[in-house]
């Protein structure tokens, strides 16, 4: 049987859901709906499109069409190349025929200079896989956001303690709302380029870690001022050579360690913020280092590498443990209470769980065990469902599991009960979206006392917070 | 029971052990590439061995047990003196010419000697020895070479204690995690590698100059001793030394040299910043409490970051914390490690009001603190420049000594005169230079001390976060009003150090390093109150705090605070 079967059926074609509240399934239509309708619990969340804010600062690729094509002569352009991309970019110029009709002798020399070049690069890329990419493609390689690249928003972060919420647009600048105040800080400075990830540094108010494409930038935003763009002099920049781009960022629960992790990178960095230091953790075999989650009561740091092989640190002494997963690399984790901890590996519609990692199941000689088979389905709507995973959300208290699809418009929500050591899962509702909407990225509210709630970002640039209330 | 230093030299000869294992391989590897034939390989490797163990091995390894072992007595006297304060460039001269740092350099040169002509006998070269046949004429000829590498050798030792001990601070860098040692080591030789080798150009050119200047003194004086004649074309003019190709040597073995001291350093410092395990109670060693109350030794250091871990992930002595007696049922262990935590953080709080108030003897808020303060026994080893005078019970007896005998008035008139007469010349401008007190050296050297303060704060956040599961007697709660008001205290105090227009220019700091600890405390400090007041937010209502203090948890309440 499905994974999928005992859901609660989809809401008609104008109609959206809402919320949950004690197991009834709210929708209504998506025009004129509202979800003050059913529930008080979100009235004094911040209402969030970030399509309409975004509209009025976007300067990339439409401006770019208003300026005139100028032809520059070969040595000219050859020099440019080199200057702002490289050497390598610059033989690959002088080489194309199709640029450097001038001098053919100079082409058939730089091709030929390519080909012992691209040998060499070919027999590092042998050596250290990892390095084949480079910025942005890394990012959007590993991103758990769909479509990283051109999607509206990037990523999103819940404060831990507060109604707050950061949001990374497509313009990489990070917007900050705040359920008391009506204005919006917007965090932007020159370093922070390709945004990959938002984490609020628990037990603080203010500071907030973004990994971009040079390093780590923490911010340092003031709830009691009224700047809403704050200078970039309330920013550190945490850099490392050869740690970029910066593909996930993770503070310790207890706030005072920060993990940076790179995919282009194999050792992943524990900061101490304020005195800018790292300490680089590298194990033998894996690649480059994807993303760390923290256990919620930082005993354990799970890292994913982008290989098959992932690690789950112990943090008294920082020893690893070392797992393969079946297939691909792991895509997504997420730790629940008692130190269970879900991921999903890539290519493999199956969500794992992972037990008392290396205490009571006897180390290396264990197996995760499957315990959720989400092969894709067609539903009675015609939405498909189901198959590769995107990104997976286990909300603070352990009760509810949302799931990401890659190939579908929806985004499934289970219950998840803890019975005497295991894990029992079920069905929960789905939320879609309004007309064609797909879901980006979404998040789990830190600090809802009501039950749950998921934020979900909409490829609109609509923001939806999807409350699941339960009154015990 | 442990004496005070005992961990601390138990640690330094584990150190020094390390260090020896890794120089003598070091050593090896050496001996392994400069034998390098790779055409015979078999007489490559057989000859290696046999030179390892050779004599001149056993030899060296015994010299260079010599060297680590003064080493870590350097290293020893340098961590268990308390921290310098020399606030003027005076004081701060007259500190260089101690006995002590004289001694030091002395001992550092004869190190530098000792380990040059080591590693060069090792590599076997010729120039171990000063004296050589001459090639030309009968007798005995100077080797200037050598000249040069053992006087190089001494410069290099001496340019080394110049630079690490006198111009640059000896504080001990705990690590923010902590990993096995030879994890860490790992990690560190790459960089303690390309360190060595970059950092010995400097004082390779600055010796070469020396040389050019001075060198003909101590060869001529060599030369005489030992009646030598100079056939080879002096090595002081600059064209020589460089055909001579000696400077490359030189600049080899300063590399050796360099990365054998810093190899040293890099082990003293992971094996003395491991993390100890105190017990909460017992007879023979020390307990956590008591390593906390020795605030200004390693101990307490130890104390302090133990505390924190122990708080943070040892459920099984944080159970033995909210423990009752047996018999008696006091909760004994909690009432000792909070008395001495909280005289840290006060001591400290008290210390930056006074740079604050710039010596104005500040009231502490509440009774209840005074009381807890007179009870705490003093630190007697302790006799700070930052201590304030006023407080001190000598000067108290003198002030009731003037009330009582009102006629030696001209005495304390002429006193008060010199006083300002010398405050008067302490500020022209070329005596203040000197004399005056340097802008942020005080909170520059308080703010090296908040290391143990930051970790004892979190570590007692932790515990009373802990005890609203843990605590089953209630042990903690009853002390929480005392520790949130510390801490609050401790809050404004630092507060007052970062709100623009209050400082004094005195105490703007230039310094990087103190600047970020000062960043590390003030978050360190919030982070603490936040995880109390998060924890028990829905009961902070019913817990009896001042009205003052009720008003300065209300932004943690409402995570207002930045």
């Amino acid at each position: 049987m499905s994974a999928f079967h005992g859901f609660p059926d989809l809401p008609g074609a104008d109609e959206t859901a809402f919320c949950k509240i004690d197991e009834v399934y709210c929708c209504g239509n998506a025009r004129y709906g509202n979800i003050t309708t059913f529930t008080n619990t979100t009235k004094k969340h911040p209402v969030i499109n970030v399509a309409r804010d975004i509209h009025h600062h976007r300067t990339t690729d439409e401006n770019i069409s208003m300026y005139i094509d100028v032809e520059d002569n070969l040595l000219k352009k050859i020099t440019s190349v080199w200057y702002k991309q490289g050497f390598l970019e610059a033989l690959g110029v002088a080489a194309d025929p199709g640029v450097n009709r001038e001098s053919p002798l100079l082409a058939v020399a730089a091709s030929y200079v390519l080909k012992v070049a691209n040998v060499f690069t070919a027999f590092r890329y042998f050596l250290q896989p990892h390095l084949k990419d480079i910025g942005p493609k890394i990012v959007s390689n590993y991103s758990r956001t769909r479509n990283w690249g051109n999607a509206p928003v990037k990523c999103l972060a819940w404060h831990p303690h507060t109604t707050k919420i950061a949001v990374a647009t497509v313009d990489d600048n990070v917007r900050v709302y705040c359920s008391e105040v009506q204005f919006v800080s917007m965090l932007k400075c020159k370093a922070q380029g390709h945004v990959s990830s938002l984490c609020w540094r628990p037990y603080s108010a203010s500071e907030i870690a973004v990994g971009c494409e040079q390093g780590v930038i923490v911010w340092t935003v003031d709830p009691n001022s009224m700047f809403t763009k704050p200078s970039s002099s309330n920013a550190i920049v945490l850099k490392r050579s050869g740690h970029s781009p910066v593909t996930d960022v993770s503070w310790s629960p207890n706030g005072d360690l920060l993990i940076s992790c790179s995919g282009a990178d194999t050792s992943m960095m524990v900061w101490d913020v304020s005195m800018e230091t790292a300490v680089p953790l590298r194990r033998v075999a894996g690649g480059g280092i994807v993303f760390a989650r923290w256990s919620l009561d930082a005993s354990k740091v799970f890292a994913a590498t982008s290989s098959i092989i992932f690690r789950v640190w112990e943090t008294k002494r920082w020893t690893p443990e070392r797992w393969c997963a079946r297939g691909c690399r792991v895509l997504a984790a997420c730790w629940g209470p008692n130190d269970l901890l879900l991921f999903a590996a890539k290519g493999e519609p199956m969500i794992y769980a992972l037990t008392n990692t290396g205490l009571m199941s006897g180390a290396q000689t264990s197996k995760a065990v499957p315990i959720l088979d989400i092969t894709k389905v067609e539903l009675a709507s015609g939405h498909p469902v189901g198959g590769p995973v995107l990104d997976m959300c286990w909300d603070p208290t352990g009760r509810y599991l949302a799931l990401l699809f890659e190939e579908s418009p929806l985004i499934a929500v289970f219950c998840t009960t803890h019975l005497m050591m295991q894990l029992k899962i079920t069905p929960c509702c789905f939320i879609n979206g309004v007309d064609n909407e797909l879901p980006l990225t979404m998040a789990f509210q830190q600090n809802f006392t009501d039950g749950a709630c998921l934020t979900i970002a909409w490829s609109s640039g609509r923001i939806q917070h999807f409350p699941i209330v339960y009154n015990m | 029971m442990e004496t005070k230093s005992e961990i601390f030299s138990q640690r330094l000869i584990v150190a020094v052990i390390w260090n020896l294992c890794l120089q003598s391989l070091l050593a090896v590897v050496l001996v392994f590439f400069i034998q390098i034939d790779l055409l015979h390989p078999v007489s490559w490797i057989s000859s290696t061995i046999q030179d390892i163990f050779g004599w001149k091995m056993g030899l060296n390894i015994v010299l260079l047990a010599f060297v680590s072992f003064f080493q870590a007595y350097i290293y020893g006297n340098y961590y268990m003196m308390p921290m310098p304060k020399y606030f003027t460039r005076f004081s701060m001269f007259l500190n260089m010419f101690s006995i002590q740092n004289i001694t030091f350099s002395v001992l550092y040169a004869l190190s530098g000697y000792f380990t040059m002509s080591l590693y060069s006998s090792l590599a076997k070269s010729n120039f171990n020895v000063l004296k050589k046949k001459c090639e030309n004429y009968d007798g005995q000829c100077l080797m200037e070479q050598s000249l040069f590498l053992q006087f190089g050798g001494m410069w290099m030792g001496l340019y080394y204690f110049l630079k690490g001990h006198i111009f640059g601070t000896t504080a001990l860098l705990f690590p923010h995690i902590y990993q096995d040692k030879f994890q860490q080591l790992k990690l560190a030789i790459s960089n303690i590698m390309s360190m060595g080798f970059k950092n010995s150009v400097a004082p390779v050119i600055y010796f070469s100059i020396f040389y050019y200047i001075w060198g003909n003194k101590p060869r001529s004086v060599v030369s005489e001793v030992y009646g030598v004649f100079l056939e080879d074309p002096p090595l002081d003019n600059i064209l020589n030394l460089i055909a001579s190709g000696i400077w490359i040597g030189l600049w080899f073995y300063t590399s050796l040299f360099l990365i054998s001291v810093y190899t040293m350093r890099t082990i003293f410092n992971i094996v003395l910043t491991e993390p100890m395990k105190f017990p909460i109670e017992s007879e023979s060693c020390l307990t956590l409490y008591n390593a906390l109350a020795q605030r200004f030794q390693f101990n307490g250091y130890l104390g302090a970051q133990d505390l924190r871990i122990m708080a943070m992930t040892d459920p099984d002595r944080r159970q033995h914390i909210f423990t009752l007696s047996q018999p008696g049922g006091h909760p004994r262990n909690w009432n000792n490690l909070l008395e001495k935590c909280l005289t840290i953080i006060k001591e400290f709080s008290k210390e930056l009001d006074n740079i604050n108030g710039d010596g104005k003897h500040v009231e502490l808020d509440n009774s209840v603190n005074k009381n807890l303060l007179n009870v705490t026994p003093r630190v007697g080893l302790y006799s700070s420049n930052l201590r304030n005078m006023a407080q001190s019970p000598d000067l108290l007896h003198l002030k009731d000594h003037n009330r009582n005998k009102v006629e030696d008035t001209f005495a304390d008139v002429a006193k008060e005169e010199f006083n300002n007469f010398l405050q008067k010349l302490c500020q022209k401008p070329g005596i203040n230079y000197f004399f005056g007190e340097l802008t942020d050296t005080r909170l520059k050297f308080l703010l090296m001390q908040a290391q143990p303060v930051m970790w004892t704060c979190e570590g007692l956040a932790f515990i009373a976060a802990a005890s609203l599961k843990e605590d089953n007697y209630g042990v903690v709660q009853n002390d929480l009003p005392v520790v949130i008001s510390t801490m609050i205290n401790l809050k404004h105090s630092i507060d007052k150090l970062t709100k623009p227009g209050l400082i004094h220019r005195k105490h703007i700091l230039n310094d990087m390093f103190a600047l970020k600890i000062k960043s590390a405390l003030i978050s360190s400090v919030k982070r603490s109150i936040y995880k109390i007041v998060f924890t028990f937010s829905k009961y902070i209502h019913e817990i009896p705090l001042d009205p003052d203090v009720q008003i300065a948890l209300q932004p943690f309440l409402m995570c207002k605070e930045a």
